[in-house]
């Protein structure tokens, strides 16, 4: 990095059912939606419209009508600016490369403000509907879409294997489900905030053996809005914000899973994007104080969390178990709900992630705030973690 | 070694595509023959067939036939599935390591439930009425 890059503000809707049907009357407008989270995140972070200098939008889903979204809402908004105006597509790690992209345009001297923002409308579609789409992003087409694959049936796999070979039970991994659930109760972002005991995840429909709907990703729309800004705009907003520290990137070079027989579940993606994240912030996994995982199923949460040092291999699914991952725990990890609960509206969720780890930083999450959370982390991916993204943020008041 | 074919009502729910260089592959799956290239340089199987090595990205490939055996690595079994799969749910997925060192992931078929990682499992062509898929059994 160049110039030292904060977090300075940030503004979603809640996680749910934001789309009407596609017969409905009255339909709500993508555009519409985003302006608002715009404004609002704005306000958030002290600055003014005439600050902002670029704009990286996830690209949206297929089902919002309106195309070259970026270009669109520049003039939605009247925002001309001399930083790129662009869009970033890249399965669920779409938010993350937004992120990137407006950090890069900051870092660079290109702009001095910038946003990472988007939306995500599926929920016009039924979820066989959907899967017709999205089995094709996660599989080779020709030769394993074809038998069905979907992409939480990679995660299921990592889930048998995990129990194989560490003895993990369902119950352990179900812990993840009932702990994020407690914790999306305290969210006003969240898309499910009535308690779940552990006897009701086990008892839900199996999704994809041995994960049942308690332990699986619900679909989401969601719209949110992420400022960045040069470390001198942040300190003379005179607002708390979140100075990023560390950034890492890592592909494993392999679609899914890898032709060359390998460890799987070794997450090893996570493992080196959190190694040169780590290593830029000058930190080691044990001085976090939080972490927001992008985890859309119980098992992915435990293989991230050990993959990137916060637990010892094998022993991420007993430490959710005993409670070391809850809030208050020796590590919390997705005080915000986790994709489970908090929502996952796939194309913005590491947007909602971030505004997750900016409230924890500014000491704003309310009832479900960190206690002196000074470090956290963000992790977001795509495929079977074939890809990771890991960027490590400071408090700064 | 015999073809081992298993006849399937109906056509393929998600038909492959066919290239000139894959062609070759379901053609031959078809009768219930498994082929695949193989690097001629450092003599590492690859699997779906590619016209270079992803290993050393020689260019010299020759066809050879694809051992079928391998290790069950893990499985699932789906339940919510696309709507072009709705009506052969609940299906059962598996990821194989080969015996020749290739990790290929497919439909497990004619498994009881509790079949245990690690079992001996082989490919086996799934003949249906518009052209052939693979999947695994076990042995």
């Amino acid at each position: 990095m160049n110039r030292s890059v904060a977090v300075i503000g940030g503004a979603a809707v809640p996680c749910g059912r934001l789309m009407a049907r596609p017969d409905a009357d009255v339909q709500v407008l993508e555009h519409e939606v985003l302006a608002g989270c715009v404004i609002e995140a704005l306000k958030d972070a002290g600055v003014t419209k005439a600050d902002i200098g670029a704009m990286v939008f996830a690209q949206p889903r297929p089902y919002t009508r309106q195309l070259y979204f970026a270009t669109f809402m520049a003039h939605y908004m009247r925002l001309p600016m001399d930083g790129l105006v662009m869009e970033v597509l890249g399965n669920g790690m779409t938010g993350g490369f937004a992120f990137e992209q407006a950090v890069d345009q900051v870092a660079s001297g290109r702009a001095e403000v910038a946003l990472a923002l988007g939306v995500n409308f599926e929920m016009g579609a039924t979820t066989a509907e959907h899967l017709n789409t999205t089995m094709r992003a996660t599989g080779d087409v020709d030769f394993q879409s074809s038998c069905g694959f979907t992409p939480i049936s990679w995660y299921a796999m990592d889930a048998v294997r995990y129990m194989h070979e560490h003895g993990a039970t369902r119950a352990q991994l179900a812990c993840v489900a009932v702990k994020n659930r407690d914790h999306a109760v305290m969210n006003p972002l969240a898309q499910f905030r009535t308690p779940i005991t552990l006897e009701e995840v086990l008892a839900q429909r199996p999704i994809v053996e041995p994960l049942g709907l308690y332990e699986v990703p619900p679909r989401s729309d969601g719209a949110a809005c992420v400022v960045v800004a040069t470390e001198d705009v942040a300190r003379a907003s005179g607002r708390p914000y979140a100075l990023l520290r560390g950034r890492g990137f890592h592909h494993d070079g392999s679609h899914q899973i890898s032709e060359v027989p390998n460890d799987m579940i070794a997450f090893t993606a996570a493992a080196r994007a959190a190694h040169i994240a780590y290593e830029q912030a000058g930190i080691s996994a044990r001085d976090l104080s939080f972490a927001e995982i992008y985890a859309p199923c119980t098992i992915v949460e435990v293989l991230v969390s050990e993959a990137i040092g916060l637990l010892p291999r094998g022993q991420g699914a007993i430490a959710a178990s005993e409670g070391q991952t809850r809030l208050n725990g020796r590590i919390p990890i997705c005080t915000s709900g986790g994709l489970t609960s908090r929502g996952h509206p796939p194309r913005i969720t590491p947007l909602y992630n971030m505004i997750e780890v900016l409230e924890q930083l500014r000491h704003q999450a309310g009832q479900r705030q960190v206690k002196d959370a000074r470090l956290g982390l963000a992790v977001c991916e795509l495929g079977n973690y074939n890809a990771a993204m890991v960027h490590v943020l400071e408090a700064k008041a | 070694m015999s073809p081992a074919i298993l006849n399937r009502s109906g056509n393929r729910p998600y038909p492959p595509r066919r290239s000139e260089l894959t062609a070759r592959f379901w053609d031959a799956l078809a009768q219930g023959r498994f082929l695949t290239t193989r690097c001629r340089a450092c003599g590492s199987f690859s699997f779906p067939p590619r016209s270079f090595c992803p290993s050393c990205w020689n260019a010299e490939m020759e066809w050879c036939d694809l051992p079928q055996g391998g290790v069950l690595y893990s499985k699932t079994v789906v339940h919510v599935a696309p709507a072009i799969f709705a009506h052969e749910t609940p299906y059962a997925l598996c990821i194989v390591d080969l015996d020749v060192g290739i990790r290929v992931a497919s439909r497990l078929v004619e498994a009881r439930a509790d079949l245990p990682l690690g079992a001996r499992v082989s490919l086996v062509a799934l003949r249906y009425e518009d052209g052939a898929l693979f999947a695994f059994r076990p042995e």
